[in-house]
């Protein structure tokens, strides 16, 4: 069919360029086939890579290095001082995943595990330099820690971090000042605080120490001797704290 | 190996990119966390859906759909549909358009890119191409 038409186009130089790179001459039938089988061949390295990608164990936890020192005496701290475990979050406020896990695992954390005194939960600033906003919501938090309204601004900046984030507002400071009106600060001090960048020094510290971590990505927790890098659920959580409990329950005795 | 055969490749790559960015949607792949690199950023901004369904599975019908076209073309029957030819033309540079739409949209408004919609977004401009080149040839073989 394809040499019919050759014929019929006079052979022209153009006109049989054109044919020729149809693959309708025998020449190319063999150029056909090959093609056929390299389609194939790139079908099942497709699927095969797909399928091992969506297969992978999904590394999320892992066993912390045990010569790593404990994680200092800095950022935010909501339980009892006497609590058997402390978890310590390495979060960004701007971070849709430390969203999802503030809003729907964290109350029932609070509730379930550091009320009852089992859990001592550390926050640590990790903001990531992709958020365009983060570091705003950080020093808002530090601001409002200033008057003791850590953990409601924590919570205010999480449960409403679409009104506020880089794709709502490029003035951040005015929208969670706003937002924070509720919590019943002294306004003036909280926005000559955020203004003057009173505590970046605290935040890159809680930074460097993530660093030092190794932590890639939030939210990351530290439960124990295990590293989880995933907004997990609130059963899952448990677990891992029972797991730490459990260990140290293990020191004490031998001890 | 020529045009047409080449697109079918390009299209089955596309495919598979927009497969994995599917999935990663749907969370079978990897994790929900920010970590470095922005694809998390972007996957899950209010502009990763439309109409109701994630960009990355619109991007995967794309790519069957212009596979299976591709195919259509490579068969004799259809080797000279000037029809075929101009169908292609028409969904790649609408492709394109709507690749350069999501590119300023990461550009301009998440500020933040995607690697593997990048990948996309070129794969779209090189089908386009070959589409125009053989509707092109198309053309003046049916003008002969």
């Amino acid at each position: 069919m394809g040499k019919d038409r050759v014929g019929a186009g006079g052979g022209r130089r153009q006109g049989q360029g054109v044919v020729k790179s149809r693959g309708g001459s025998g020449a190319s039938g063999g150029g056909k086939r090959w093609f056929y089988i390299l389609l194939v061949l790139l079908l099942v390295f497709g699927i095969t890579a797909l399928s091992y990608m969506a297969s992978r164990p999904k590394q999320t936890v892992s066993q912390i290095d045990s010569t790593i020192p404990p994680v200092p005496n800095q950022g935010h701290v909501v339980g009892s001082d006497s609590a058997p475990v402390e978890v310590v979050e390495f979060a960004d406020f701007e971070c849709p995943a430390c969203g999802s896990f503030a809003t729907l695992t964290e109350p029932d954390v609070r509730k379930r595990l550091v009320n009852t005194g089992l859990v001592r939960f550390r926050f640590m600033d990790f903001p990531l330099s992709m958020h365009r906003n983060t570091w705003p919501a950080h020093r808002a938090a530090w601001c409002a820690a200033e008057q003791n309204k850590f953990w409601e601004m924590h919570d205010i900046l999480f449960f409403n971090q679409d009104r506020w984030n880089g794709e709502a507002t490029s003035r951040p400071d005015r929208v969670i000042a706003e937002l924070a009106r509720p919590l019943g600060l002294d306004m003036d001090l909280f926005n000559s605080c955020v203004g003057a960048r009173k505590y970046d020094a605290q935040i890159r510290a809680n930074v460097d120490e993530g660093m030092r971590r190794q932590v890639q990505s939030t939210p990351t927790f530290v439960i124990g001797n295990k590293k989880v890098t995933t907004a997990v659920s609130y059963d899952e959580f448990k677990r891992y704290v029972d797991d730490a409990l459990a260990a140290s329950r293990t020191t004490t005795k031998v001890k | 190996m020529t045009r047409r055969m080449l697109a079918a490749v390009v299209a089955l790559v596309g495919l598979f990119v927009a497969l994995y960015l599917a999935l990663y949607k749907a969370g079978v792949i990897g994790t929900l966390a920010c970590g470095t690199g922005s694809c998390e950023t972007v996957q899950l901004s209010r502009w990763a859906t439309f109409m109701g369904l994630p960009v990355a599975a619109w991007g995967a019908g794309y790519y069957a759909f212009i596979l299976g076209l591709v195919l259509a073309s490579l068969q004799d029957r259809w080797a000279y549909s000037r029809r075929l030819s101009l169908a292609l033309l028409v969904v790649t540079t609408w492709g394109v358009i709507f690749s350069a739409w999501l590119t300023y949209l990461e550009l301009f408004v998440i500020h933040a890119i995607c690697r593997w919609c990048v990948v996309s977004a070129c794969l779209a401009v090189v089908l386009w191409v070959l589409a125009l080149l053989d509707w092109r040839a198309q053309a003046r073989l049916t003008d002969l």
